[in-house]
């Protein structure tokens, strides 16, 4: 893959693009979400809906970041994601926008440490730090995370981690491995 | 009201409700948003969406909250039921009143977007229906040669990106061949305007939800 | 004579293989120029070198260059218009006339022409009710009509049109074939157009290049060869007879009370309707009609009231896995039928769930190289020409090896060779894998001897007919 400093218009396409199609994507997930959140709701553990789903709901931006490797594309494709559900009509209405532009941040973070030198497992390994990290503390104040007891909190992280790891590194990687042996990105 | 303000309202509102915890002012926003979707002409059918879509995250935390939270705070679980409305509603009079080409043409103006993010956002953003349709079409394109694509195989993904990596492709030669060059001057049809009431309103309508914000419960 | 002149052009995709070496051709201004070649052959990487697209988007310029009247191209911009060969993807605003606008801006024309220009582009092409309908509601004839508003709009003096035709119905086609020749003789246009279907060209060109693939060359046809190339598109005057269905045929698929709709719009009415099993049945119908739809509806991508029965099953109860290994869809869009990424990796695809073992490993190669596709194995899917597309997607269909194979529009954008291979390929396997087809075409020359059965599609009805 190519290293351009740039935006061209058709990177930008392409990371619209991928925005809307991981809002698409963020849409059904909230289906997901609200099903898991009825599921454990009875046994008080609702607020684990949100970390399960998590992973889902920030692959666009590490996918973005890793197909583009322009800095700034993880913020862009996942708060471009993030618009896209909102005008969707996603059930988060305009704090969708929020939760994507911290996020977008959090990942973009992760791609910064690197100093946009390298893409492979650390990066992602970084990505997934950082954006479990920054959507967490996010939610401390959305979702009322902090009024939790510590174990449920530490129970949480650990699940919101496992799912951006999944989600946002290993699926990621497979299918930037696919693209990557396809030559299809360089263009 | 212009549209980049309008979002800017919006986005402000939507930030300081997360940081608050007043219910009152919710519910003063929530019925501020619905009366004004409702003079904006917003169908019954829209307006019954908005009550039902963020329902079940809503309940979700009420009850967490409610019934599970170390406090049993009461107050606190109706705050975060109603906050989901706000964001909905707020949101909708948002989406629901101006469409991505005013936005962006906002943004190209009266912003200085450069006019390569406006319109290829939008370029984007116009094939959504497409969008929609390529997913369904993919996993049924995939069953007739005997795969099924699930949510979490990499190969749907894989498969709608090269769908992304080849319109966007496509697109921008259109576009290049329909006259744009980047970072080109054009001139505008409509021009968009930012008035002194545009202004005005954001102030207004700010500083008027601090009161209840802060001082009501 | 003024002229467009390419210049020691040499193009290449792949190291080895140039598409074009050394071409040096002039082509007259203000005139209508015809650019044919087998499909694959570097029409369409011509015509967007000429545009300028080409090396910036692909391919690589090894020397050469295009000069209009001895002056460089790329130093005065917006001269030369081009029309995709593919009607998708061809638009960034949402509707027409928010296209046009688009367009306008771009060329910096004062707000205040603007409306007249519009106006007057939409009235050109007989469009003016499609100004403010949304671009994804239109139908593929209505998209190229559009398309060719925003070139009129343009106003540049150069015209450049990639197959404009090919999913055109023929009485639009010769609607839009007049206002292009109105567009040399009234506005002194150059017009270069890349086809394969001759018909009604005969009076119409100036003159005709032909791309030789064979040594990378493009030469412009002699009066003579000119004659010999437009004989073989004679007029379609005569009308064959085809059979009508016999009572001794077994239905297929069954419309019982079937209701399509699309956006409040009636497409299909009709209380029963039948296809036969283990014929080929051709759809012949307007564009816009519901064709695609229909086949949509068959295997479950579009909602209809009614019922349908496949194999007397009805298609509703079916889970559409079971569904889709009974019945096999061509989509008219190639793309959307490609999962993997090369051309050989789609083969294996196909292979690994096939439900017939009709198809062996020297059958399919035998087939690639009837199709003329065998170097191609190890090329990126997306990247072949459309023609190439359209054959490898029927061949994949093919091995797949359905009871039921619907094709939409499979003869689109097909040279005289490859339209024939394609035919005896259907033809032959359906035979053998005992394969009921039914196909939608545009492109009707000769199609009477391969085909069953004729199905009119036309006033909300479907019905047989006994000419083609
Ligand atoms: N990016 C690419 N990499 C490799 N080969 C390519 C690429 N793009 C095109 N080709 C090949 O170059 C040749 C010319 O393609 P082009 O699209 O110009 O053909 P065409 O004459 O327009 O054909 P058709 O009539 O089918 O549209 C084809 O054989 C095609 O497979
Ligand atoms: N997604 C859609 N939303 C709304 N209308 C649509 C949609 N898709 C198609 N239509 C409309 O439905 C009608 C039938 O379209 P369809 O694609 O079936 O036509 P067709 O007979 O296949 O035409 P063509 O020969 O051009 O392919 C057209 O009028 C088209 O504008
Ligand atoms: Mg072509
Ligand atoms: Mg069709």
């Amino acid at each position: 893959m190519n290293q351009r400093a740039r935006w061209h218009v058709r990177d930008i396409i392409l990371l619209a693009l991928i925005g809307i199609l991981f809002g698409v994507i963020f849409l059904g997930t909230n289906f997901i979400y609200d099903g898991l959140t009825v599921a454990l709701t009875p046994v008080g553990l609702a607020p684990l809906a949100n970390d399960i789903s998590m992973g889902l709901w920030i692959m666009a931006g590490p996918l973005a970041g890793f197909m583009l490797r322009i800095p700034g594309a993880g913020f862009l494709g996942e708060f471009l994601a993030a618009v896209g559900e909102m005008f969707f009509g996603g059930q988060w209405g305009a704090s969708t926008m929020i939760s994507g532009a911290i996020q977008g941040v959090a990942i973009e973070l992760g791609f910064t440490l690197t100093g946009y030198r390298f893409y492979n497992w650390i990066t992602l390994l970084l990505t997934t730090l950082t954006s479990t990290v920054g959507t967490f503390a996010w939610d401390m104040f959305r979702n009322g995370y902090a009024a939790f007891s510590p174990k449920m909190l530490f129970l949480l992280l650990v699940v919101r981690f496992i799912s951006i790891f999944f989600f946002g590194g290993i699926l990621v990687k497979l299918i930037t491995s696919l693209l990557e042996r396809s030559h299809v990105l360089h263009r | 009201m212009n549209a980049s303000l309008k979002l800017l309202l919006v986005l402000l509102i939507s930030l300081e409700v997360s940081f608050t915890q007043s219910l009152s002012a919710n519910l003063i926003l929530i019925t501020g948003s619905l009366f004004y979707l409702m003079i904006h002409k917003t169908s019954f059918r829209s307006l019954l969406l908005l009550g039902v879509v963020p329902f079940l995250p809503a309940l979700g935390l009420f009850v967490t909250i409610y019934y599970f939270s170390p406090d049993h705070d009461l107050h606190f679980a109706w705050v975060l039921f109603t906050r989901m409305y706000v964001y909905v509603t707020a949101g909708a009079s948002f989406t629901l009143t101006s469409t991505p080409l005013d936005l962006a043409l906002s943004l190209e103006q009266n912003w200085h977007l450069p006019s390569k993010f406006a319109y290829g956002t939008l370029a984007a953003f116009n094939m959504l229906p497409k969008i929609k349709s390529a997913i369904v079409t993919i996993r049924t394109a995939g069953l007739m040669r005997g795969i099924v694509l699930s949510w979490w195989s990499p190969q749907l993904y894989f498969k709608a990106i090269l769908v992304a990596l080849n319109w966007s492709e496509n697109l921008a030669q259109a576009m290049i061949s329909h006259g744009f060059v980047e970072d080109q001057p054009r001139t505008f049809y409509r021009q968009i305007k930012i008035t002194i009431i545009d202004y005005s309103m954001l102030i207004v309508i700010i500083l008027a939800i601090q009161l209840p914000i802060w001082l009501l419960p | 004579m003024h002229s467009l002149t390419v210049n020691n052009l040499t193009f290449k995709y792949q190291p080895d293989a140039p598409i074009f070496e050394n071409v040096n051709i002039a082509l007259p201004l203000n005139q209508f120029n015809v650019l044919v070649g087998p499909s694959g052959s570097g029409k369409s990487t011509l015509l967007k070198i000429i545009a300028g697209l080409y090396p910036q988007f692909g391919g690589n310029l090894i020397s050469g260059n295009i000069t209009i009247d001895g002056i460089n191209l790329s130093t005065n911009q917006h001269q030369i218009a081009m029309l995709f060969q593919n009607p998708n993807q061809q638009f960034t605003m949402d509707t027409p006339r928010n296209e046009l606008i688009f367009v306008l801006e771009n060329l910096q024309v004062k707000p205040s022409e603007m409306n007249a220009r519009i106006t007057e582009s939409l009235n050109f092409v007989d469009c003016t009710e499609l100004a403010d309908q949304n671009f994804n509601t239109l139908s593929g004839g209505e998209k190229q009509k559009v398309a060719l508003a925003v070139i009129v709009a343009m106003d540049s003096s150069v015209i450049l049109l990639d197959e404009p035709f090919a999913s055109i119905d023929p009485g639009a086609r010769n609607h839009l074939l007049a206002k292009l020749t109105e567009l040399r003789d009234k506005h002194h246009k150059t017009i270069i157009l890349a086809e394969h279907d001759l018909h009604g060209y005969q009076e119409i060109a100036d003159q005709v290049f032909q791309i030789n693939p064979g040594d990378s060359n493009i030469v412009a046809l002699t009066q003579d060869a000119k004659k010999k190339l437009f004989s073989q598109f004679k007029p379609i005057t005569m009308t064959t007879r085809i059979k009508l269905p016999s009572e001794y045929d077994q239905p297929v698929i069954t419309l019982d009370h079937f209701h399509l709709t699309q956006q409040n719009k009636t497409l299909l009415e009709q209380s029963k309707f039948t296809f036969f099993k283990n014929k080929i049945t051709l759809i012949t119908g307007e564009n816009g009609i519901g064709k695609s739809t229909l086949f949509n509806a068959i295997i479950k991508l579009t909602p209809y009231q009614g019922k349908i029965l496949v194999s007397g099953h009805d298609v509703k109860s079916m889970k559409q896995k079971k569904l889709t290994r009974q019945v096999g869809l061509v989509f008219q869009e190639a793309e959307n039928q490609f999962m993997a990424i090369t051309v050989a990796e789609e083969i294996e695809l196909s292979k690994k769930h096939r439900l017939t073992t009709y198809f062996t490993d020297q059958l399919i190669k035998d087939s690639l190289s009837r199709l003329n596709l065998s170097d191609r194995l190890d090329q990126v899917v997306y990247s072949l020409s459309e023609g190439q597309k359209k054959k490898l997607q029927i061949l994949l269909m093919l091995i797949s090896g359905q009871q039921i194979l619907l094709l939409d529009e499979p003869l689109r954008g097909l040279d005289i060779d490859s339209l024939a291979a394609v035919l005896v390929l259907i033809k032959k396997a359906s035979l053998a894998q005992q394969q009921t087809v039914i196909m939608i075409s545009h492109q009707l020359t000769d199609l009477a001897k391969w085909i069953d059965y004729h199905v009119l599609f036309a006033q909300q009805q479907l019905s047989y007919q006994e000419v083609l």
